[in-house]
């Protein structure tokens, strides 16, 4: 009997494999690699179903020697496995949305006559395959350095797809600052993996593993000596300086403030690729990383205030963005900053079944929406801008519906998924914010951005769908075939019914946490096979290291009115957008906001203050460098060299080639040796 | 009777000094060979005069060796001349110079 365990490896391996296949002889295939693509997907999601069910019937799996790397005696680089309620979870949302991108891509790509004439679909599916594979590689990683590799290599394929038009002008710089901004986060990242090797002398996630290692020592003391811990520092404050680290990586691939400039920017790929980029692979790798070493981060309460205000800070500042969008995918590219800032947000306040929940449902509802914007882009012929649309509700149906659910999931419209995961966000950030005065600041954050957020959400869909058609594309779309409305479908459900498993409000109304499956789910320690007890990777594990250790107490408060609010704001600021949009010739609103509204419509400047940074202060500072080690450093070999070189020229004078002279020369030289040590030895006296 | 030690090292001293000053003055390359022979003989003569003044025979058949080593040098030293000859068309030491630097 096969164990699912042992065939995880194969869930990267078939994409991976789709890759190779699409590269090589992807040119020949019928589709031209797109199925193989589609096939190697499906495989995975098989797999990882199976691995889920695995999971939830014997056991989490944790294996950090399934090869080993190097093996330097003190310590040792392995890759494995880590099989758990968390990353078993994740293995399904990543596969079945690369499934349904791979799907989606034959109509977006293959059937349509503009991508047809530009080609290179076997490349574009050998960057989707490569790209499923290292994210569903740094998913099941079981220690620090194999994510690391694989958060890397995501972020190399993200460079690959975003600049597909490579013979465009915007893809190929874009996709150079998505591949740059996040390098520049990854820097701190890699620093920080270091550090946790030298420190803890493992970088495994589990047993054992450094997560378990800190909360011991900050728990009870004990352990000092096996810790490396530079100068006079204090443990735990080294501790939150290895954290911080590690977070400049998921700042920059989560797309926080203030390396979130990337992301909108990202839109110029093939928007299968946005979808992917922003629901399963690469946006969510950073919130999946604080999760996964969630042991870590909650026992340190400076770097959870940090992740918590960086999160809200985050959320309502995208969202104040995405309300003057005319692009609807660069809407679609806020309104992700800004949930992913939710995530980030819930994790600073020990909420980590909130973060894994808004993960879940936002990889769903944020798929859906990218694939709705997609098939309205492809059935219009390219038109993005929301101002050349409209009146498409009648004209495509199901696009339509589908966005729709999207749509109320994104702005946490009760009942969809988005609500209640918004919701239990807001209400973990909101006991922890009533106690301590700092959290009550992210958490007002975070609340005034539910109400953009459904301001945001439902100007995009009036003025996409709704009202008079504003073009002659938007009159007379373009028919759509199964392989687009098949995953809008599969979609649209999910991001209706996903809020179903952990509905706090409806528990604690019928007095019963039964119903909590999610919460149940990642409370889960057992271990397969008879294994170790794997308490170190369960919610009540983190909150106990959240109230115990980082000190974050609760306030008790029943979840009915914060919940109200937030639904109140969700539906006042889509009420807003109706009575704005929801008109046969909607007018724009923009000018109206004046100088605030260039100020949004500029990004708050930040390009610009990064351009500069770059080139007022970083050039400079590098061109004072380069004069230093040109004039200084380079300067003194240069002057002992050419010293030498000069001495050198006028000593060889002497060999004038003529053996006469030598020997007179040796000759002097004895004499005059002779005579000195008859001078010294006193024979002349 | 008996020689005095001085007048072995007088001609000793007097051979040297004439194969120096061929060596100094003279360009052909074969009164070279011949002067560098002087200046060995004239080691020579010192050796055997020592060796014959403290009754021990390491002085001479070092001597033998030096005079094998002559002949060596000589051997080579032709081959030198040979080469220069036929590359200059004559044996003067002061027309090879292309090789000092």
């Amino acid at each position: 009997m096969v164990n699912a365990f042992d065939l995880v490896p194969l869930i990267a391996a078939l994409p991976f494999l789709s890759f190779v296949i699409a590269v090589t002889v992807g040119r020949w295939l019928p589709k031209e690699g797109a199925l193989p693509g589609v096939a190697a997907t499906a495989g995975s999601l098989a797999l990882s179903i199976w691995a889920f069910l695995t999971v939830r019937a014997d056991g989490a799996h944790y294996d950090n020697e399934l090869y080993t790397w190097i093996d330097a005696g003190a310590f040792e680089l392995s890759f494995g496995v880590l099989v758990d309620p968390l990353s078993s979870m994740m293995l399904v949302i990543v596969s079945l949305v690369a499934f349904l991108v791979h799907v989606f891509s034959m109509g977006y790509m293959n059937d349509d006559e503009l991508h047809r004439e530009k080609g290179g679909f076997p490349r574009y599916y050998a960057g989707l395959g490569l790209f499923s594979a290292s994210m569903l590689a740094f998913v099941f990683s079981s220690n620090l350095l194999m994510a690391f590799m694989f958060f890397e290599l995501v972020g190399l394929c993200s460079w690959i797809l975003i600049g597909f038009w490579f013979r465009e002008e915007a893809p190929p710089s874009a996709a150079k600052k998505a591949f740059l901004v996040t390098r520049f986060g990854d820097y701190f990242f890699l620093v920080g993996v270091v550090g946790v090797i030298v420190t803890f002398g493992t970088a495994g996630f589990a047993q054992d593993g450094f997560p378990q290692i800190a909360a011991h020592f900050l728990e009870t003391g004990e352990g000092a000596d096996a810790l490396w811990v530079p100068g006079d520092l204090d443990t735990q404050q080294w501790f939150s300086i290895l954290g911080l680290l590690v977070l400049g990586g998921v700042i920059g691939k989560s797309a926080q403030f203030p390396l979130h400039t990337w992301l909108p920017d990202a839109m110029e790929g093939p928007t299968p690729v946005s979808a992917l980029i922003h629901a399963a692979t690469m946006v969510a790798a950073g919130v999946y990383l604080v999760a996964r070493m969630f042991g870590f981060y909650a026992g340190l309460p400076t770097v959870l205030a940090i992740i918590a205000f960086i999160g809200g800070f985050t959320a309502l500042f995208a969202a104040s963005m995405g309300v003057v969008k005319d692009d609807i995918k660069q809407v679609l590219a806020y309104s992700t900053i800004s949930q992913y800032g939710y995530m980030m947000l819930a994790l600073g306040v020990g909420g980590y079944v909130a973060a894994s929940f808004h993960l879940l449902n936002h990889a769903f509802f944020k798929a859906l929406l990218f694939l709705g914007a997609g098939a309205v882009i492809v059935a219009t012929h390219h038109h993005q801008d929301m101002w050349k649309l409209g009146g498409l509700k009648r004209s495509m149906p199901v696009t339509y519906y589908t966005f729709l659910a999207g749509s109320l999931a994104l702005a946490g419209i009760v009942p969809f998924s988005g609500f209640w995961s918004k919701d239990e966000v807001l209400y973990d950030a909101l006991l922890i914010g009533l106690e301590q005065p700092l959290f009550m600041a992210a958490y007002t954050m975070g609340l005034a951005a539910v109400f953009l957020t459904g301001f945001y959400t439902f100007r995009m869909v009036f003025l996409t769908f709704h009202g008079e058609p504003r073009s002659e594309h938007a009159r007379n779309p373009e028919p759509l075939r199964w392989n687009t409305k098949g995953p809008l479908a599969v979609l649209g459900v999910l991001a209706a019914v996903t809020g179903l498993i952990n509905m706090k409000p409806i528990a604690e109304l019928i007095g019963s946490d039964d119903i909590l499956y999610l919460e149940h789910w990642l409370d889960d320690g057992a271990a397969a096979d008879g294994g170790e007890w794997m308490g170190n990777l369960t919610y009540h594990h983190y909150g106990d290291l959240v109230h115990d250790v980082a000190g974050l107490s609760e306030a008790s408060l029943a979840p009915y009115a914060p919940a109200a609010v937030s639904l109140a704001l969700a539906i006042g600021g889509a009420l807003l957008a109706k009575r704005l949009y929801d008109v046969p010739e909607p007018e724009p609103a923009t000018e109206r906001l004046g100088s605030a509204g260039t100020l949004l419509e500029r990004n708050y400047y930040l390009d610009e203050f990064q351009v500069w940074l770059a080139t007022g202060v970083t050039e400079p500072v590098a061109r004072a460098c380069n004069t230093f080690d040109q004039g200084i450093i380079d300067g003194t070999v240069n002057a002992t060299s050419s010293v030498s070189l000069f001495s050198g020229q006028r000593v060889r004078r002497v060999q004038s080639g003529l053996v006469t002279n030598y020997v007179a020369v040796i000759v002097m030289s004895l004499i005059v040796f002779v005579l000195a040590v008859g001078i010294v030895g006193g024979w002349f006296l | 009777m008996t020689v005095a030690i001085e007048a072995y090292l007088v001609l000793s001293a007097a051979v040297f000094c004439c194969g120096l000053f061929g060596v100094l003055t003279r360009r052909n390359a074969l009164i070279f060979l011949i002067s560098v022979e002087l200046m060995l003989n004239a080691a020579n003569i010192n050796l055997i005069a020592f060796s014959h003044f403290y009754g021990n025979a390491t002085g001479q058949v070092f001597a033998l060796f030096t005079i094998g080593l002559a002949a060596a040098e000589v051997a080579i030293g032709i081959g030198i001349i040979l080469v220069l000859s036929r590359n200059f068309g004559e044996a003067d030491v002061t027309l090879p110079t292309e090789m000092r630097w």
